[in-house]
């Protein structure tokens, strides 16, 4: 029975691991190309229309606009309310 | 040597600038990787120029001045010698004997042809278009600049003095070639802003900046920007250039980055925050390299103009933005000082060769209100009076500054930057806040407390 419990588990940190493996090879090869230098590449067309500047699927929000306020169960809100709480009673 | 101009004769029959430089392209194309040689093998270094002379001569006669012939049997000569270096140090590369002077040689012979086309174009020989094809032949100049300095850097290896300066001992011989291409494009340069053609069509006027983006190019890598703010200048100061719009959208979209980036290391935000946008807006969609390239100085950008961070979308399109900037991104936003300090850090290297590091810092200030402004919002509600209903419930803004600290403190407490933080450093951090105008109100040092605006305490939150 224990061997049974245990070789699930054992798996399931094999994967993780190789998963890490896999997020950290990942992370490598995307920093790979920023690693060069910041030179504007040669464009492959000269000229283009300006429905070929718009990205397929594109980007409509570029900057972040919202506030997760909402957002109150987020463990640093917890936290901070509980010590400004601690405050408060002090006082 | 017919046989080999016939590529020639249609590039030229077209009137297409970019169809001749395909045919001066030193790089074989992959649809015919035996181009180069195949031309190479049609004459020899003795007979070049006479051959040539006598297959343009035979077949263009009728349709073209003297001069012209002369002029193009020239050019293709010299891109003859060019292509005669370029296959002579490919053998060797195969061989394994590729030295320090092959590389040189090409970059001679190509130095040759560039002086032979800016030759004929100056003295009005070459058709006004031909100053687009003198454009893709800078540009290879460029590269092969840069290969020739690699090279001689390699074969010399860095010998260090023994005295302090050594650092200036090891550095100026290693950009020769390409200080000497940077003198070329500047001659380029001056001989299309400086054309006196009235007629706008046939301008040399139109090569600026696809010619000034060379020069930006060369500059950057020789690290001497500030000499790309002189070709900013002296386009600025030119009032009969066409207008940008007419311009092709790589020569703008190219001249915007590079603008935008100089205005950006002057610490001129709003300047280098339009023409970001610009270079972003009309970017060719499937360049994303350039596209990250303009958002890596956009993003920083921003944050100084607006206070704003990239949105999670954009990130996700571009996983090295994202490598580069999401940790960062994430703690400003959380207003987590020891994750933004940490990311910083671990950052530092990358973020100082592509000169944002500095503008990146300061964004500390935006973790920090964002920090604050989680103080105001979790001080909740003022209690509602009789007769008021929920949509009239406002938020307490009477914030004792004890609890600034404690949220401070929470924040650094982490590793690497928990340092002591002490009411009074609180108290100017806020004052700072508000100065800055990411905070609107006033401290009231009597009673501790930091007394906000009922309305828009933190401009342009929402709150």
């Amino acid at each position: 029975m224990s061997g049974a419990t245990q070789a699930p588990t054992k798996s399931t940190d094999d994967k993780s691991k190789t998963v890490d493996a896999e997020n950290s090879e990942n992370k490598k090869a995307a920093v790979a190309p920023l690693e060069e230098d910041d030179e504007f590449e040669d464009f492959p067309v000269e000229d283009w229309t300006e429905e070929e500047s718009q990205i397929p699927g594109g980007t409509t929000h570029l900057w972040e606009e919202s506030w997760d306020d909402d957002d109150t169960s987020e463990d640093f809100a917890v936290q901070l309310r509980e010590e400004l709480k601690k405050l408060g009673n002090s006082k | 040597m017919q046989d080999a101009l016939a590529e020639f004769y249609t590039a030229y029959a077209s009137g297409s600038a970019v169809a001749v430089a395909h045919f001066l392209n030193p790089i074989s194309p992959p649809q015919n990787p035996g181009r180069l040689y195949d031309f190479w093998r049609t004459t020899n270094e003795v007979r070049v120029g006479g051959d040539v002379q006598y297959a343009l001569e035979s077949r263009l006669r009728r349709h073209m001045s003297p001069n012209e012939i002369n002029a193009w049997v020239d050019v293709i000569s010299a891109y003859w010698r060019g292509v005669d270096k370029i296959v002579k140090a490919e053998q060797a590369e195969n061989q394994g004997k590729l030295a320090e002077r092959q590389a040189i040689d090409v970059y001679d012979a190509w130095k040759d042809l560039t002086s032979t086309f800016i030759k004929y174009i100056s003295n009005g020989a070459l058709p006004h278009w031909a100053v687009f094809t003198l454009y893709f032949t800078a540009n290879h100049l460029r590269k092969f600049a840069l290969k020739a300095d690699e090279q001689m850097a390699k074969a010399k290896p860095v010998t260090f003095s023994s005295g302090f300066q050594d650092d200036i001992v090891s550095t100026t011989p290693r950009n020769e070639k390409l200080e000497e291409a940077a003198r070329v494009f500047n001659r380029i340069f001056a001989l299309c802003l400086g054309d006196r053609n009235p007629e706008l069509m046939s301008s040399r006027k139109w090569g600026v900046y696809c010619i000034a983006n060379l020069q930006f190019k060369t500059y950057f890598k020789l690290k001497t920007i500030s000499l790309s703010k002189n070709v900013v200048k002296s386009i600025a100061a030119q009032s009969d250039l066409p207008q940008f719009h007419l311009y092709p959208a790589s020569h703008r979209v190219t001249y915007m980055y590079y603008v935008g980036v100089i205005s950006f290391l002057q610490e001129d935000y709003t300047m280098a925050e339009a023409s970001l946008t610009e270079a972003w807006n009309s970017c060719y969609a499937y360049s994303s390299k350039n596209q990250e390239l303009i958002m890596s100085y956009l993003i920083p950008c921003r944050l100084i103009t607006e206070h704003k961070i990239p949105s999670a979308q954009l990130l996700n399109q571009f996983p090295h933005l994202r490598s580069l900037f999401g940790d960062l991104m994430d703690s400003i936003k959380k207003g987590d000082l020891s994750g933004f300090d940490k990311a910083l850090t671990e950052g530092e290297p990358e973020f100082v060769k592509r000169r944002i590091f500095l503008t990146l810092e300061r964004s500390r200030d935006i973790a920090l209100r964002n920090l604050f402004r989680k103080v105001f919002l979790s001080a909740g509600y003022e209690d509602l009076k009789e007769g008021q209903t929920e949509n009239d419930r406002i938020r307490k803004s009477r914030i004792p500054i004890s609890h600034f600290a404690a949220a401070l403190r929470m924040s650094t407490a982490g590793t690497g930057s928990s340092q002591v933080v002490d009411d009074d450093e609180v108290e100017c951090l806020l004052a700072n806040m508000i100065y800055k105008g990411h905070m609107k109100g006033y401290i009231s040092r009597d009673h501790g407390m930091v007394v906000l605006n009922k309305k828009g305490a933190f401009p342009k939150t929402g709150v």
